[in-house]
């Protein structure tokens, strides 16, 4: 018995001792946290998603040419924005970057997809808290009403219920699929 | 790291499209952008509906006010489609809050509501939530 403790101890050791020569601590907490995400994607909404009958967005690299590329201005998301593109600053179509705050008060409208030829629901959200981004700027108006409608006006700022009104770019996200019944 | 992972989670949660129609789709369309799709609307900017909207049909003059708000009476849907998207919100977010004898708004109603609209929505909203107040 103590003969085994010690062949455990010393191939613990010797692992110990090779796992400290052959790897940082910050490779050990990229590996650890690349666990942790990958434990915890399946309780997300993609997961549940799948449940109740929603449908991913549709696929952006199916696309030819602008239409599929999120930093131009012709991506097809884009068809009602006004700012600067998010993609563009440092976020994505769907994340604000690093440092500012989406909005929660926006405005939307819908976009038709040229792949599937389907409307989609496009929630414009403005990130909010830092200057002006001043790359890819986009002026689109498929649908946009004039000033005196305001919540269809995309002119105005949208950084509304942010700590900052100031605005960096603009997001568009997927809400969903109209569907004229 | 962790704001690369924040993205990563936010973008995971949002890449989903539900089809949505009808009442919905105008709510989607004409509403949500201002009061968010649970209705929480925007402390100090937009008032939230849910848990509020219906509790202003218990008291005398709010089912005018709910139908002559600006968000309703000036949207742009026609008088059968705007009567639609109220009831639902009434149902969506309001229904433990109505009145036994809620009856739902008709288009003939909303097109009669809607040709007054508010001209002073703050001070019929304050007072209206005094008498909310009072009802309990």
């Amino acid at each position: 018995m103590i003969d085994r403790r010690r062949w455990l101890d010393r191939f613990v050791e010797v692992f110990a001792r090779q796992m400290a020569q052959r790897t940082s601590r910050r490779s050990v907490l990229t590996r650890f946290g690349s666990f942790l995400v990958g434990a915890t994607l399946p309780v997300l909404p993609v997961a549940r998603a799948a449940e109740d009958g929603r449908l991913p967005p549709p696929d952006d690299a199916a696309l030819k040419g602008d239409a599929g590329d999120p930093k131009s201005c012709n991506y097809w998301r884009h068809c009602a924005i006004d700012g600067f593109l998010c993609a563009c600053c440092g976020g994505s179509q769907n994340a604000c970057p690093p440092g500012t705050e989406m909005s929660p008060v926006t405005w939307i409208g819908t976009c038709r997809h040229p792949g599937d030829g389907k409307d989609y629901i496009i929630s414009y959200n403005d990130c909010c808290g830092q200057s002006l981004c001043l790359r890819c700027r986009c002026t689109r108006t498929e649908g946009e009403k004039p000033l005196y409608f305001t919540s269809k006006n995309n002119d105005l700022l949208w950084c509304f219920g942010t700590k900052s009104r100031a605005v960096n770019c603009s997001v568009a996200v997927v809400l969903g699929v109209a569907t004229r019944s | 790291m962790i704001r690369a992972v924040a993205v990563v989670l936010v973008a995971a949660g949002i890449a989903t499209a539900a089809d949505v129609s009808g009442p919905a789709l105008d709510y989607a369309l004409n509403c949500q952008g201002c009061h968010r799709a649970d209705g929480s609307g925007t402390p100090g900017s937009v008032p939230a509906l849910a848990g509020s909207v219906g509790k202003f049909l218990r008291v005398r003059g709010g089912r005018e006010y709910v139908a002559r708000v600006p968000g309703v009476a000036q949207a742009p849907l026609d008088d059968a489609a705007t009567a639609g998207v109220l009831n639902w919100i009434l149902e969506r977010f309001g229904r433990d809050d109505l009145p036994a004898d809620f009856s739902p708004y008709t288009a003939a109603e909303i097109g009669g509501l809607r040709r007054s609209p508010l001209t002073d929505v703050e001070r019929v909203r304050r007072e209206l939530l005094e008498a909310i107040a009072r009802a309990r």
